[in-house]
């Protein structure tokens, strides 16, 4: 029986350490419930035992599966936040940092509007050049995925353009 | 989806839309086009749905709270406001129980497994508020002394607990995102004392935020 018993309080206090995880308060709370039940099991042992270890089996196991999916729930309420964040800038008023963060944006976009362009005209210069351009697009906006979608779009455009002009001078 | 889990989402939000007390298990079963019987072969009464509904909340919401208590949500005093965004998360996540706080001591004296698991849900509240209260002192982003961290945590898990109880009674029906961010405003109004003029500028944002949606046609 007090084996049993050390096993309950052994058992008891793990509990509250792992509980401790969710919070102070909570942490008192399990040892005020789980010394009531110690001393009331003191009176009537058997049956409050056998139900304490049980209840201290499922709290454990639950208290540990707790712990092991924490580590997906951080990253779900990191996840969450973000979206908060995004949804709250979109809704706050304009500041002038936001607007100076536009117009570095406006910049970044004109500068690499004009690579393109330039790299386009090449293309359309010669033949020759049009097999070195893409190579050159490629290596100035390899960090820059829209601008990469982007070019090829466009050196699609050119190239349906070239083709009727080829078939007239067939005919 | 399985009849089980539907069960549970109708009733949800039937819970939340006429209130819980309201609510019987023939308009569950009603609601879905089910029989009584196929309800009853799932759970064999209300409470039983209530339990299982309380216990999806108290696991989702004790994720979501113990997370600043394990690793605070702000590394340093840039990324600051990210501890007010998780309070909308929270607040957010209770919203879609909130057939819980708009009859609260009604369900909580009907169901004893409830009432326990709602009291380490408060103590957890707790918990987390001062978590984060503490990081914020220790980033120097507020300034307050030990009995006015407590009273203001206090404050803070009152409000935070009782608020949908207490829009719903001042404004009946409103739309989420205005008792949302109400919510989360006033959370705020009670911080701002402590804050210096760099966080306070979060504050106003936040304000301005709820002005206009005041002004917006509901």
């Amino acid at each position: 029986m007090s084996d049993e018993k050390s096993k309950v309080t052994d058992k008891a206090s793990e509990i509250a350490k792992n509980i401790w995880l969710a919070g102070v308060g909570a942490y008192g709370k399990a040892v005020e419930d789980a010394q009531g039940r110690l001393e009331k099991a003191g009176v009537e042992p058997p049956k409050l035992f056998r139900e304490l270890v049980k209840a201290g089996a499922v709290l454990e196991d639950e208290a540990r599966d707790a712990i092991e999916t924490t580590a997906s729930a951080k990253s779900s309420v990191e996840e969450r936040i973000a979206r908060v964040r995004e949804n709250f800038h979109m809704q706050r008023p304009a500041r002038i940092e936001d607007l100076v963060a536009l117009h570095k944006k406006v910049d970044q976009l004109n500068r690499k509007v004009d690579k393109l362009s330039k790299a386009l005209a090449l293309q359309q210069g010669s033949t020759t050049a049009t097999r070195k351009a893409p190579a050159k697009e490629k290596a100035s906006t390899r960090k820059k995925a829209p601008a990469k979608k982007a070019a090829p779009r466009k050196k699609a455009t050119t190239r349906a353009k070239a083709k009727p002009a080829a078939r007239k001078r067939k005919a | 989806m399985k009849t089980r889990d539907r069960i549970l989402d109708t009733s949800l939000a039937l819970f939340n839309e006429e209130g819980e007390a309201q609510t019987t298990t023939i308009d569950i079963a009603n609601e879905m086009d089910i029989s009584p019987g196929n309800l009853y072969y799932h759970f064999k009464g209300k409470d039983q749905i209530i339990a299982e509904l309380f216990g999806q909340y108290e696991h989702a919401l004790t994720h979501t709270l113990t997370a600043p208590i394990e690793k605070p949500l702000s590394a340093d005093r840039s990324n600051v406001e990210d501890n007010w965004y998780y309070l909308y998360v929270v607040m957010e996540e209770m919203y879609q129980y909130r057939f819980l706080y708009h009859n609260l001591d009604d369900i909580l004296q009907r169901y004893p497994d409830v009432r326990r698991g709602f009291k380490r849900l408060i103590q957890l509240k707790r918990a987390t508020l001062f978590a984060i209260c503490q990081t914020l002192l220790q980033q120097a982003v507020i300034d307050a002394k030990d009995q006015q961290l407590l009273g203001l945590v206090d404050n803070m898990t009152l409000n935070l607990t009782f608020w949908f109880n207490y829009d719903q009674l001042l404004h009946d029906k409103r739309a989420p995102q205005v008792t949302i961010h109400q919510g989360v405003l006033q959370l705020l109004t009670m911080v701002a004392p402590y804050l210096g003029d760099e966080q306070l500028r979060f504050y106003r944002d936040c304000e301005a935020i709820y002005a206009d949606m005041l002004d917006a046609p509901a």
